[in-house]
């Protein structure tokens, strides 16, 4: 086993009653240091508490068929957790949904091919946040949208657009039209980024916010759960 | 016969008293080979028992806590005197949370032979009632001293402050943890109540260097390493309070690759140091005490499987 450190030497000079001070860089290198492998005692500790852990968390919830991931413009995990949202959040509020959008950095591993457990998706997202319906009006969509070619490309469901030269949202179509600046859109999130956390403004200032009593993780697990098998496939929704 | 302490203290009142410039520290010498006491420290740990999986988006293969035991014992194998500390946001990361609520953390932390942590925003996740359950397994203190705990299930498992003797040297320890209202659920933290962390900084200085004539202070923080705006952090900490020598802190996930040093109203150096998160570093500090003076070496162990 190798571990790396860096040495920095922190020296205070005192000046005639005033202090300057500085990190004084005199040695900054790495040094392999060879040290013993896991240590034994706590390693069997953690191992007493194995079976438990497994017996809930070892459990298969559909098979990877591919190696998934997410990326930009789109990915196929992108486009997945967004449907997934989009599509949950209509069943739980009985009314169509016009879009979903959840920042990639929510998301923690990427899917490797076989199982899919459980314990996976408690990884694949780690926080507590839960469903959530803004609704916002078809001008913050557009900024949403834009928000979303700004940084490449975003997970997001019921949209289609590509992104041109300057970063910026062309041909946008939101359930296959244009845009009216004046209707009113619902779009499913997390409450996360809904209270001003992720990178997209636009949600911040909904009309309307409807917070819904299920967490986004158990979507993903049910939604998962449902396809039984998850290949790489993508849509060209944004290009 | 005179203490190693009182020595140093007449040597800095003989130094101070000269007027002439003069210099600490050992360029020449920049390896300090037998350090007075070995800080070891790592933040934001969050639940982080095994390594990485290999399908992790960032860190795959780092971090795991069996590996940062093996690293603690083997500095403590040639160091006698080490803290292990840790700057709070052990619960809540991986399924091992949500199986045990933090309960395997802090038992294997209390067999590492942790000293203190602070409290962290997560602690909360399972509510005051499910911080009492998992902290009757740390057999160290949880520090925090702007939350009052009192009447509440949180109130025999958290303390203000720890003293630490070394040599001869008094090294006091607090901890400091974030505004609640607006990061924890309300239900969550119940009738647990924040105080301002500058004010109380500024207290427990006051206190552990004046009353427990402290020679060191160390501040665990969970505020933040730094914000744009007015919130607490431990820049903004370092340069307005007075006494603090070295605030380890986390929330933040920031990855110091060196310790960041602000001047405090005193005109006194305060070191900011952050581990990132998830154990994939351990960060040590050696001191060596000299007359009037404390000379760190900083270093980071990056876990690894290699």
């Amino acid at each position: 086993m190798l571990t790396r450190f860096f040495v920095v030497l922190i020296t205070s000079v005192l000046f005639a009653g005033c202090t300057l001070f500085r990190p004084a860089t005199v040695e900054e290198e790495k040094v392999p240091l060879e040290y013993p492998g896991p240590d034994t005692e706590i390693a069997s500790l953690l191992d007493a508490h194995r079976s438990q852990l497994n017996r809930l968390m070892n459990v298969e919830i559909a098979t990877v068929k591919d190696t998934l991931r997410f990326g930009k413009p789109e990915s196929v995990l992108g486009n997945l957790v967004s449907d997934a949202i989009r599509s949950r959040a209509a069943n739980e509020l009985g009314a169509y949904v016009n879009m979903g959008i959840i920042g990639e950095s929510s998301f923690k591993l990427f899917f490797e091919p076989g199982r899919l457990t459980l314990g996976e998706m408690y990884e694949f997202m780690p926080y507590k946040n839960h469903l959530v319906v803004l609704t916002l009006e078809g001008q913050r969509v557009t900024e949403l949208i834009n928000q979303v070619a700004e940084i490449g490309g975003a997970p997001v469901s019921g949209v289609r657009f590509r992104i041109d030269n300057e970063n910026t949202a062309r041909g946008v179509l939101v359930n296959s039209e244009v845009i009216d600046p004046h209707k009113k859109y619902r779009v499913a999130t997390s409450s996360w980024a809904a209270d001003g956390g992720d990178v997209f403004p636009a949600l911040w200032e909904a009309e309307e916010r409807v917070d819904l009593n299920i967490s986004v993780r158990d979507v993903f697990v049910d939604y998962f759960r449902g396809k039984s098998e998850i290949y790489d496939i993508t849509d060209g929704r944004i290009r | 016969m005179i203490s190693r302490k009182e020595f140093l203290k007449q040597a800095a009142y003989l130094s101070a008293g000269t007027m002439l410039p003069f210099s600490f520290g050992r360029l020449s010498d920049p390896n300090i080979a037998a350090p007075d006491i070995t800080i070891l420290y790592t933040n934001d740990t969050h639940a982080r028992l095994d390594p990485f999986p290999s399908n992790a988006k960032e860190f795959a293969g780092l971090g795991g806590i069996a590996r940062r035991a093996s690293l603690v014992k083997k500095v403590r194998a040639t160091q006698k005197n080490v803290l292990l500390l840790d700057a709070g946001d052990v619960f809540q990361g991986t399924p091992w949370f949500d199986v045990y609520g933090g309960k395997v953390d802090l038992k294997l932390m209390t067999e590492m032979k942790y000293d203190a942590m602070a409290v962290g925003n997560h602690e909360f996740d399972r509510g005051t009632d499910g911080f009492a359950e998992a902290a009757q397994k740390a057999g160290f203190p949880i520090l925090a001293s702007n939350y009052s705990v009192r009447n509440t299930p949180m109130s025999s498992f958290v303390q203000r402050q720890l003293i630490k003797e070394f040599k001869g040297f008094r090294i006091g320890i607090f901890g400091l943890g974030i505004e609640l209202n607006g990061v924890v659920n309300r239900d969550l933290y119940g009738n647990v109540r924040y105080s301002d962390a500058e004010r109380t900084a500024r207290r427990m200085v006051e206190s552990l260097r004046g009353f427990h004539r402290c020679d060191y202070i160390i501040c665990l923080s969970h505020l933040g390493y730094q914000y744009t705006d007015n919130r607490p952090n431990d820049v903004k900490l370092a340069g307005s309070v007075e006494g603090i020598d070295l605030i380890i802190g986390g929330h933040t996930h920031t990855f110091l690759d060196e310790p960041v040093i602000r001047e405090n109203p005193e005109g006194k150096p305060t070191i900011i140091t952050q581990m990132g998160h998830s154990g994939v570093r351990v960060g040590r500090l050696d001191l060596r005490f000299s007359e009037m003076n404390v000379d760190h070496q900083f270093r980071f162990y990056t876990i690894d499987g290699k």
